[in-house]
């Protein structure tokens, strides 16, 4: 893991201000996969388009990242110019329909589900490695407390233990603080 | 139920109910999964033994009894993940919900061990098969989860 990628949005923002280019950089990788998905998955581009809006967000992020007032609001300023670019191709490519078209239900909802999956995976990256890993384990790759007790050489009602006070972690992360505590308990179950 | 009652002496409540959900999430499919599978052996089965029907290959009735054994065994193991999770609640919860962890803990112990036993018959032509060791492992996780949370409560 690079220094960059562990900045906060509002730090690499400052350092592609500065004209750092591997900021610029760091800022693409961060935000191509979101982007991508808010092309594809919530607008359902064609490949070829979803390409151009791509290119497209990152070259007006780059000329106007100046009328960014909230450096730490990167993140939803990204998401609205690429939602503003796809319904722009949307409507190049079905003229009858205008760009000022509100996003049909269905598509907002993916947005919002592309969304919390974004917040969820950055709120993720915050997490300790033993944190990300149990709660990768059981809730993306559906294994049993088995075969992460196996693994980890950990009992079982650890692991469930310690995947219960982790979510908490993840809660508090993409809540904000202040709402729970973000200490490490001093023990986990056994069992 | 217990988990969301007893947000005093289990801070991490919230957690344990999604993991909950989760588990209760990968268990629904099964039932229906299950069923084609128990009926599909069954089908086999039925034509195999039958002398008049027609040709049926030893290979489609494993194909059969494999899949009639491979979802039991996924129900044997989501039962020893139901009874650890229900014991570490049963462990932390408030007094007054204990007996009622326990019983979870209890239900999911009996899930599990009549799951291992389909799986058991179901590979009984498979003496060798390293699920029939999954299957029983999972078995023993839960009675062994069972018998801890019963023993505290009495």
């Amino acid at each position: 893991m690079s220094t960059l990628s562990t900045l906060t949005d509002a730090e690499l923002v400052h350092r592609c201000r500065s004209g750092d280019p591997d900021a610029w950089s760091e800022l693409v990788e961060r935000f191509s996969r979101y982007v991508y998905a808010v092309c594809i998955r919530g607008f359902r581009l064609p490949e070829a388009d979803a390409e151009d809006v791509f290119q497209e967000v990152f070259a007006r992020a780059y000329t106007h990242l100046d009328s960014l007032r909230d450096d730490a609001a990167l993140r939803p300023w990204i998401a609205q110019l690429t939602r503003r670019l796809c319904i722009d191709s949307v409507a190049r490519g079905r003229r009858e329909q205008p760009a000022a078209e509100p996003i049909p239900e269905e598509v907002a909802r993916d947005l919002d589900e592309i969304e919390e999956a974004f917040a969820v995976r950055e709120a993720l990256a915050t997490l300790s490695e033993p944190c990300r890993e149990v709660l990768d384990r059981f809730f993306a790759r559906d294994q049993s407390y088995r075969t992460i007790s196996a693994d980890l050489d950990l009992p079982a009602g650890t692991v469930a233990s310690r995947i219960a006070r982790c979510l908490g972690k993840l809660r508090a992360e993409l809540e904000g603080p202040g709402l729970e505590g973000r200490s490490e308990p001093s023990s986990e179950s056994g069992g | 139920m217990v988990a969301r009652s007893s947000k005093g002496s289990l801070p991490d409540a919230k957690g344990v109910v999604a993991q909950a959900l989760a588990l209760s999430d990968r268990a629904a499919p099964l039932s229906h999964t299950d069923a084609e599978a128990w009926e599909d052996a069954s089908t086999a089965l039925r034509a195999a033994a039958d002398p008049e029907g027609p040709p049926q290959s030893r290979g489609a009735l494993e194909q059969a009894l494999d899949r009639a054994a491979a979802i039991p065994l996924e129900v044997a193991e989501l039962g020893a993940d139901v009874a650890a999770l229900a014991a570490v609640v049963a462990e932390r919860c408030e007094p007054g919900y204990r007996a009622d962890a326990a019983a979870a803990v209890a239900l999911a112990a009996g899930g599990a061990r009549a799951a291992a036993h389909l799986v058991e018959v179901n590979l009984a032509m498979r003496s060798g098969d390293p699920r029939l060791e999954r299957a029983r492992a999972s078995e023993q996780a839960a009675a062994e989860s069972a018998r801890r949370v019963l023993a505290s409560i009495r």
